[in-house]
């Protein structure tokens, strides 16, 4: 038996897929190109399928991993991917496979790029605004937590963000605490822009990549 | 590929994953390389539409033509339907994401009358007219299909053609004309009169309707040559009939989210309620290697690790288990479970079980309709106490402890003794399993009994007879509730408000066309769905229209009575049904069509059962 991390973007219309019908979108793909799962012994032999860290509806990933394990002897990872590829909805694609090197769990942060579409004011002047919003002293937006709506202050985490103006829309980068203590959904921003700025935008979403202690890349 | 302006509605509203194509399998083209372009619609959400067998079976058809795009179009939920007309957004195809009105063809599927609205509904979302008489091109032809145009009267006004039966081979005959029609740039006048010569084509504009002063018919007259009776499409082989050997696979979970045999198609049986078991005459089946690979094919294609093996009574499959053996042969292997989605109470075996179970176990479910024996032979459903109590037996004896049967109340002749009937069963069930002595140990039983309205339906020897009325199937409700005894038996039951509005458009003819409009223009749609449905917005519509539904759903009809369907013709004989409807008033029951063909009519198609039994 051995784990094996699939790297996949998701993109497009995927993005549309939820976190569950994700999951179940790749048990099927794997079952169609008959990958040699390695199934639990139990009484309900199942196999482990784990998502490095679920994406919101609406997001795309571009640097998306999920870890499978293997009955030995396994096919080659060329073959896995090409395989894979071939059973899943094409805005899905597999690009890499390796053996993972950091565990899920100790992933603290992701990065993102947000892409504002504004309507109601040219970009140039948007960009500005944004970025003076992102240096308040306090950002207070509503977050919803397992006891419900609750205020939440931004702005310490907002140190390494950075916008600038393209030519219809504003770009903002940013990297926001991600994993199982804190997670910080990048919607909040845009949330925050909406409410402060009162600007009209259609907001693209994407995560580029997830880190562990120390900035240091997820593998 | 849907576009920005779409993209920008889907944040706002529940389930995106409906609203933006893009599954695996599903077919692009160019809409240069094509001819013509097919919007094949289902009246209802994705998820909904998407478990649809024929749409699956039809889309891959049509898209096997190179000259033909078939797209799929779905009705969307509220909110995405307030966030398109606020935006302007046009009701468009998952493929293309072009609008619904960019169509040479728009085809509707028509599964049950509860949706009527809702085809009015897309096309008003699309900007397209909806009555057939305010669109003069060729192209936006719109057309329809499935069970319920077996009576299309009440959308007459609204289609210009339907397909009556299988449309296997009728679509792509029709299609091919629709071609040369738009080569040669023909009319839409003369295009519809030339279909109308094709066999399976109805096409309502052609014929004229004279009522009498009692309000029922005096007359259908063709026009312009069309046909008097316009006789259905049947495929007689189905071995040779086509079959895809691949699925769009949604990303999103569906109503049934597996692969799907048609094992076979028709009933023996003859039930005198059951529309589908008269239409769908004869009982064609499969042979083993065609279902067996058909299986085969969907698995590798998909990645489904369900196969159902659909029909009306898959039990009935004359070889269930050979095609059971030889399907084993790979999928225990391959981790791919089998289920069976109806089973007969008179032939459920240990056997069966033990290859159902194999894999994976699905619930147990039988259907004796009606509660005492006198009822089941009032509408020929030839099963009996002993039988179902044997079947239960063997499931619980092979560990099943959850039993599920449906009835229908309201069935003519009905008493509430018969209504007592179906307490009664249930409560055999339940000692059933007490006096069994291999019942699984230290677990109870659940008997779920759930009871629909009897709706009257057109081809069925019933179809003369009156439904109850809402208060009588209320009655009969409360009277079953105060029945039951033990809490074993779980009681459910379809409110009566919904199956009176199906009567009323099951039987109906073309003067609903104007109360389903109005229906419509008042906000009425997604009427199957509890959320929407108002009886009390409808029954405005009907009196402002000048309509009493009674007369549709409530009135006893006599023999001779010229019935809006009767220019249509689906082999079935009224002599025979008339002879059907005289054996229920005297409970008597028709031997199935295995034991013995009753020479319904069916046999003028010269396929299945009607061959073979000679």
């Amino acid at each position: 038996m051995k784990t094996v991390r699939v790297w996949f973007r998701k993109t497009g219309t995927a993005r549309f897929i939820s976190h569950l019908d994700l999951n179940r979108c790749m048990a099927r793909a794997i079952h169609k190109a008959k990958i040699p799962l390695w199934y639990t012994e139990g009484f309900n032999p199942h196999a482990f399928l784990t998502f490095a860290l679920p994406l919101s509806l609406g997001i795309s990933g571009e640097r998306e991993s999920m870890d499978m394990k293997l009955e030995d002897n396994a096919l080659s990872d060329a073959e896995l991917m090409e395989r894979m590829n071939a059973g899943l909805p094409p805005d899905i694609r597999v690009y890499a496979v390796t053996e993972p090197v950091m565990k899920p769990g100790q992933i603290t942060a992701a990065s993102y790029r947000i892409s504002l579409e504004v309507e109601n004011m040219d970009a140039e002047q948007a960009a500005g605004r944004i970025a003076e919003l992102f240096r308040s002293e306090t950002l207070v937006v509503s977050k919803h937590t397992k006891s419900g709506w609750s205020d939440f202050d931004l702005a310490p985490y907002l140190g390494n963000i950075e916008v600038s103006a393209a030519k219809t829309t504003v770009e903002i980068s940013s990297v926001l605490p991600a994993g199982s203590s804190l997670n910080i959904n990048p919607t909040l921003l845009t949330d925050a822009v909406g409410k402060y700025l009162h600007l009209e935008f259609y907001a693209k979403i994407r995560r580029t990549c997830l880190y562990g202690e120390s900035q240091k890349i997820f593998e | 590929m849907i576009s920005k302006t779409i993209e920008k509605l889907l944040s706002k509203v529940q389930k995106p994953g409906r609203y933006v194509g893009g599954e695996l399998n599903s077919v692009i083209k160019s809409k240069e390389d094509v001819e013509i372009r097919f919007a094949f619609c289902f009246p209802d959400i994705y998820e909904v539409g998407m478990s649809h067998l024929g749409m699956k079976i039809l889309y891959s058809q049509l898209n096997t033509v190179p000259y033909i795009w078939c797209e799929r179009v779905f009705a969307p939920w509220a909110d995405m339907e307030e966030q398109m007309r606020r935006c302007q957004v046009p009701l468009y195809a998952l493929e293309s994401g072009d609008s619904l009105a960019d169509f040479d063809i728009i085809g509707f599927t028509l599964q049950y009358e509860l949706s009527y609205t809702n085809i009015l509904n897309m096309l008003d979302l699309a900007g397209v007219p909806l009555k057939a008489c305010d669109r003069h091109s060729l192209s936006r032809l719109v057309v329809a299909g499935g069970p319920c145009a077996c009576n299309p009267e009440p959308l007459a006004d609204f289609f210009d053609l339907f397909f009556i039966g299988e449309g296997e081979e009728v679509d792509l005959e029709v299609l091919a004309l629709y071609r040369e029609f738009k080569k040669k740039g023909g009319t839409k006048q003369n295009f519809l009169q030339a279909a109308a010569q094709i066999p399976g084509v109805y096409v309502p504009s052609l014929y004229t309707v004279e009522y009498r002063e009692d309000g029922t018919i005096r007359e259908m007259r063709p026009q312009c040559g069309a046909p008097k009776t316009v006789k259905k499409r049947l495929m007689p082989d189905l071995d040779k009939s086509y079959f895809p050997d691949r699925f769009v696979v949604p990303a999103i979970e569906i109503v049934h989210d597996r692969a799907v045999a048609e094992v076979l198609r028709g009933c023996i049986r003859g039930c005198r309620f059951c529309q589908a078991g008269f239409l769908y005459r004869p009982f064609r089946e499969k042979s083993v290697d065609v279902i067996n690979k058909q299986c085969f094919d969907l698995c590798e294609n998909t990645g489904y690790d369900e196969i159902s093996l659909s029909s009306l009574s898959t039990s009935d499959y004359s070889d269930i288990y050979g095609l059971l053996d030889k399907l084993h042969t790979w999928t225990p292997e391959q981790k791919i479970g089998v289920s069976l989605p109806s089973l007969r109470v008179d032939n459920f075996s240990t056997e069966l079980m033990s290859k159902i179970k194999s894999v994976r176990r699905s619930g147990l479910t039988f259907a004796p309709e009606a509660g005492t024996q006198r009822l089941r032979d009032v509408i020929n459903k030839n099963v009996t106490e002993e039988e179902l109590l044997k079947t239960v037996n063997t499931a619980f004896a092979g560990g099943w402890t959850t039993i599920k049967l449906y009835f229908m109340i309201g069935l003519p002749t009905e008493t509430m003794e018969d209504v007592e009937g179906i307490a009664n069963l249930g409560q055999a069930v339940v000692d059933a399993f007490y006096s069994n002595p291999d019942k699984p140990k230290g677990r109870s039983v659940k008997v779920s009994v759930s009871t629909a309205s009897f709706v009257p339906k057109p081809f069925t020897p019933f179809q003369w007879e009156p439904q109850d009325t809402m208060e009588m199937l209320r009655e009969k409700q409360r009277h079953l509730v105060r029945t039951v005894k033990t809490r074993k038996i779980e009681l459910s039951w379809h409110d009566a408000e919904t199956s009176f509005l199906e009567a009323v458009f099951a039987r109906g003819d073309r003067r609903l066309g104007a109360v389903l409009l109005k229906a419509w223009e008042n906000g009425c749609k997604m009427d199957g769905w509890k959320d929407f449905f108002s009886l009390s917005k409808w029954l405005e519509q009907f009196r402002a229209c000048g309509i009493d539904p009674e007369f549709y759903a409530n009135r006893r009809r006599s023999p001779d009575e010229v019935l809006p369907w009767d220019h249509l013709d689906y082999g079935v004989t009224k002599s025979f049904l008339i002879e059907e409807w005289k054996r229920a008033r005297e409970n008597r029951t028709t031997p199935n069509c295995r034991e013995k063909c009753s020479a319904c009519g069916a046999a003028c198609f010269k396929g299945g059962i009607c061959v073979e039994n000679r």
